[in-house]
C-alpha cells in the first residue's frame, strides 16, 4: 500500500507544474501589457510601474513563474487588486462555504442516484427505466443556471417556502467559528437559526445534487447490467441464491466500485457549477468570489480560485484512487 | 443510410432527439424571416407576457424574444459545429500521434492533456476567457482548448489498439509511408468512438459556451445569445420570468435533443451495452 502511495504522489508531480505552468500563464495571456489593462484607462506610469514590479512583469517567465512558485510555497498567491488582501485567506474564508453545500450535494446525490440506478436496472427497458432515463439525461442537460432560475421562482418567489437567497436570515447574530453555516449555527445557540440555515441550503445544494445523481443514476444502470450477464451471477442464480441475494450481495457491490471514480470526477465538474450556483442564490463560496473577481477584472483572484479549484479536483482524485485501491482485493492483490 | 435508418428505428431517444434538431433547425434558419429584429427596440411594447403578436413575450427593451431566441440558435448551433470541430481536429491530431508514436512524445503530450484534464472544465474555461478578454470567439476558444483533452485521450486509445492490428503490419511491410498509415489505416478505423465523443461533446460545448455568456464572458449584448440573454434578464424574472425562461429553455431543449443522440450512439456503438440494454 505504501510503494503504491508513493508512485501514485510522484506521478502527480509532473502534472501539478503542468497545472501550475498553466495557473501562472494565465495573467500572460492577457493581450497587450497585462499591467495596463488590469489597471484599466485611467492609471498613471507610476501605478503601472508598480504592478508591473509587483508581478514581476518586468522579469524573464523563468524567474517571473519561480518566484510564483517559491511564493506559492510560502502561501502566497498575491494580492487581490480590488481589496488588497491576500487571495490565499480570502479563499480559505470562503471555502467553507463551497465545501458546505458541495459535500451535502455528493452525499444527497448518492441516496437518490444509487437506488434509482439499481432499481433502473432490476426493472431494464420497463416505463420505469425509460423515464429515469430521459429524466436523467435531462438532468444532465439542464444548465446549472436555469435549474437555479427556476427553483429560486418556483420555490421562494411563488410558493416562498424557501429562502431566495444568503446563508443565513439576518434576524441571528452568529459568530464566525467554523466557518459552515449550520455548525456555527447550532454553536450558537439560537433556537431556529440552524432551522434557517438549513432552509438557506436547500435550493443552492439541489441545483448541484441533480446533475450528479443523473448521472449517477445512469452509470450503476448500466454498470449493473454488465455485470449481471457475467459468468459469477449466472453461477449465483444457478445456485438457487434469492433474487435479493443476487442483485444486491453479488451485482450491486461489483457495480459500486467504478461508481466511485465516477462520484470523483463528477465532483470536480460539480464544482464548476458551483461558480453559476453559487452566483445566482448569493452564496459567499469560492464560486461567488470568482464572479465577482471576473467582474472587476481581478486577475490573482482568478488565478488563485483556478488553482484551488483544481487542486480540490486532484485531491479528489487521488483519494479515489486510494478508495478504489483499499476496496476493491483485485487492485489491493496486485500492489503487493 | 441502412445503418442510420436501423440505429434510429431502434432507439426512440435518438429519434425523438433527430426529430427535435431537425425542427429547431428549421425554425432558426427560416423563423427569423418572418420576426422583427432581434435588435429592433420598441420601448412602448416593453416587458409584454407572452402574445399572439410576440408569442415568447418581450424584454425590457419591448425586442420580441421569440425573435431573440431563434437568432440566437443561429449562433448556438453555429458555436457547437466550430468549437466541436476545432476540439476533434487538435484533440484526435495529438492524440493519434501520441499513440502512434509512443516513447516520449506519447509522455509528454498525455501528460499536458491531464494537466488540463485536472482543471473542472468550466473553471479552466472561465479562467481562459477571461484572460483572453470577454468575446464570443474567445469564449469558444477557451471551451474548444477544455474539450479537446478528451477527444485526444479516446483518439490515442483507439490508436493504440488499431497500431497492434495485422492490416497495419501489412501497411508497414508494403513500406507505406507512416503519414499514409496513421491517415488512411488508424484514423479511419478510430472513427466510430470518435464520432461518439463528438456527439457528445456538442453538448458540452454549447452549455459551457452559453455558461461564459451568462458570466458575461461570452458573446456581449446586444447580441442574441441564449446564456447571456439570461443573465441580462435577471433582474425582471421574478415580475416577467419568459425574458430569462425562454433562452434558457432552448438551450435545455437543444442540449437534451444531442444527448439524446449521442447517449443512444454510445450504447449502438458498445455491444456490451447494447445487448444489456
Amino acid at each position: 500500500m505504501f510503494a503504491f502511495l508513493v508512485r501514485r504522489l510522484l506521478a502527480l508531480i509532473p502534472v501539478l507544474l503542468l497545472v501550475l505552468v498553466i495557473v501562472f500563464s494565465l495573467v500572460r495571456l492577457i493581450p497587450g501589457d497585462p499591467a495596463v489593462t488590469l489597471l484599466g484607462p485611467g492609471a498613471t506610469e507610476d501605478q503601472i510601474a508598480a504592478l508591473r514590479a509587483q508581478l514581476d512583469l518586468d522579469q524573464p517567465a523563468l524567474v517571473q513563474f519561480w518566484s510564483y512558485l517559491t511564493g506559492l510555497l510560502h502561501g502566497d498567491m498575491g494580492n487581490s487588486l480590488k481589496s488588497g488582501q491576500p487571495v490565499l485567506s480570502e479563499i480559505l474564508i470562503r471555502l467553507p462555504a463551497t465545501l458546505e453545500i458541495s459535500i451535502t450535494a455528493v452525499l444527497i446525490a448518492i441516496l437518490v442516484g444509487i437506488p434509482i440506478g439499481v432499481v433502473s436496472a432490476t426493472r431494464a427497458n420497463s416505463g420505469f427505466d425509460h423515464s429515469v432515463r430521459v429524466i436523467s439525461l435531462t438532468g444532465v442537460s439542464m444548465p446549472a443556471f436555469l435549474l437555479a432560475l427556476l427553483l429560486q421562482l418556483v420555490f421562494a418567489t411563488w410558493l416562498g417556502w424557501l429562502p431566495v437567497s444568503g446563508r443565513i436570515s439576518p434576524y441571528f447574530f452568529v459568530d464566525r467559528v467554523t466557518g459552515f453555516s449550520i455548525i456555527d449555527a447550532w454553536l450558537s445557540g439560537e433556537p431556529g437559526a440552524v432551522a434557517s440555515a438549513i432552509s438557506h441550503m436547500v435550493l443552492p445544494t439541489t441545483v448541484l445534487a441533480v446533475f450528479l445523481a443523473a448521472t449517477l443514476g445512469r452509470f450503476v444502470r448500466s454498470t449493473m447490467l454488465e455485470v449481471m450477464d457475467e459468468d459469477f451471477v449466472r453461477t449465483a442464480r444457478a445456485k438457487g441464491l434469492s433474487r435479493h441475494d443476487v442483485v444486491y450481495n453479488h451485482a450491486l457491490r461489483n457495480s459500486l466500485l467504478p461508481a466511485i471514480t465516477v462520484i470523483g470526477l463528477k465532483f470536480a465538474e460539480m464544482l464548476g457549477g458551483a461558480i453559476l450556483t453559487e452566483t445566482i442564490f448569493s452564496w459567499p463560496g469560492i464560486g461567488r468570489y470568482m464572479f465577482e473577481a471576473i467582474r472587476n477584472r481581478d486577475y490573482p483572484v482568478i488565478q488563485g480560485a483556478t488553482l484551488v479549484f483544481a487542486l480540490m479536483f486532484m485531491l479528489t482524485s487521488l483519494i479515489v484512487d486510494i478508495l478504489y485501491a483499499v476496496l476493491d482485493p483485485r487492485v489491493r492483490r496486485k500492489m503487493r | 443510410m441502412s445503418d442510420l435508418k436501423r440505429f434510429l428505428a431502434n432507439n426512440t431517444l435518438a429519434l425523438v432527439g433527430t426529430i427535435v434538431l431537425a425542427i429547431l433547425l428549421l425554425a432558426v434558419l427560416i423563423g427569423p424571416f418572418f420576426l422583427p429584429s432581434p435588435l429592433a427596440i420598441d420601448m412602448a411594447a416593453k416587458l409584454q407576457p407572452p402574445s399572439f403578436s410576440h408569442w415568447l413575450g418581450t424584454d425590457n427593451f419591448g425586442r420580441d424574444m421569440l425573435s431573440r431566441v431563434l437568432n440566437g440558435g443561429r449562433y448556438t448551433l453555429a458555436i457547437g459545429v466550430f468549437v466541436v470541430a476545432a476540439a476533434f481536429i487538435v484533440g484526435v491530431f495529438f492524440g493519434l500521434v501520441a499513440g502512434f508514436a509512443g516513447g516520449i512524445v506519447d509522455t509528454v503530450i498525455m501528460r499536458i492533456v491531464d494537466a488540463i484534464l485536472s482543471f473542472p472544465a468550466l473553471v479552466l474555461a472561465i479562467a481562459l476567457a477571461a484572460a483572453f478578454g470577454p468575446s464570443l470567439q474567445n469564449a469558444m476558444i477557451a471551451v474548444a482548448i477544455t474539450l479537446a483533452p478528451q477527444f485526444a485521450r479516446v483518439a490515442r486509445a483507439q490508436s493504440l489498439g488499431v497500431s497492434s492490428r495485422l492490416y497495419v503490419e501489412a501497411a508497414y511491410a508494403l513500406g507505406l509511408p507512416r503519414g499514409r498509415i496513421l491517415n488512411r489505416y488508424i484514423l479511419v478505423n478510430s472513427i466510430g468512438p470518435l464520432l461518439v465523443q463528438a456527439s457528445l461533446a456538442f453538448g458540452s460545448a454549447i452549455l459551457q459556451t452559453s455558461a461564459l455568456g451568462f458570466l458575461g464572458l461570452g458573446a456581449q449584448p446586444p447580441m442574441p445569445e441564449w446564456g447571456a440573454d439570461v443573465s441580462a434578464n435577471l433582474s425582471f424574472v421574478r415580475s416577467s420570468p419568459w425574458t430569462a425562461l425562454g433562452p434558457g429553455f432552448a438551450i435545455l431543449i437543444t442540449v437534451l435533443s444531442f444527448n439524446l443522440i449521442g447517449d443512444s450512439l454510445a450504447d449502438w456503438f458498445n455491444p456490451r451495452r447494447r445487448s444489456a440494454a
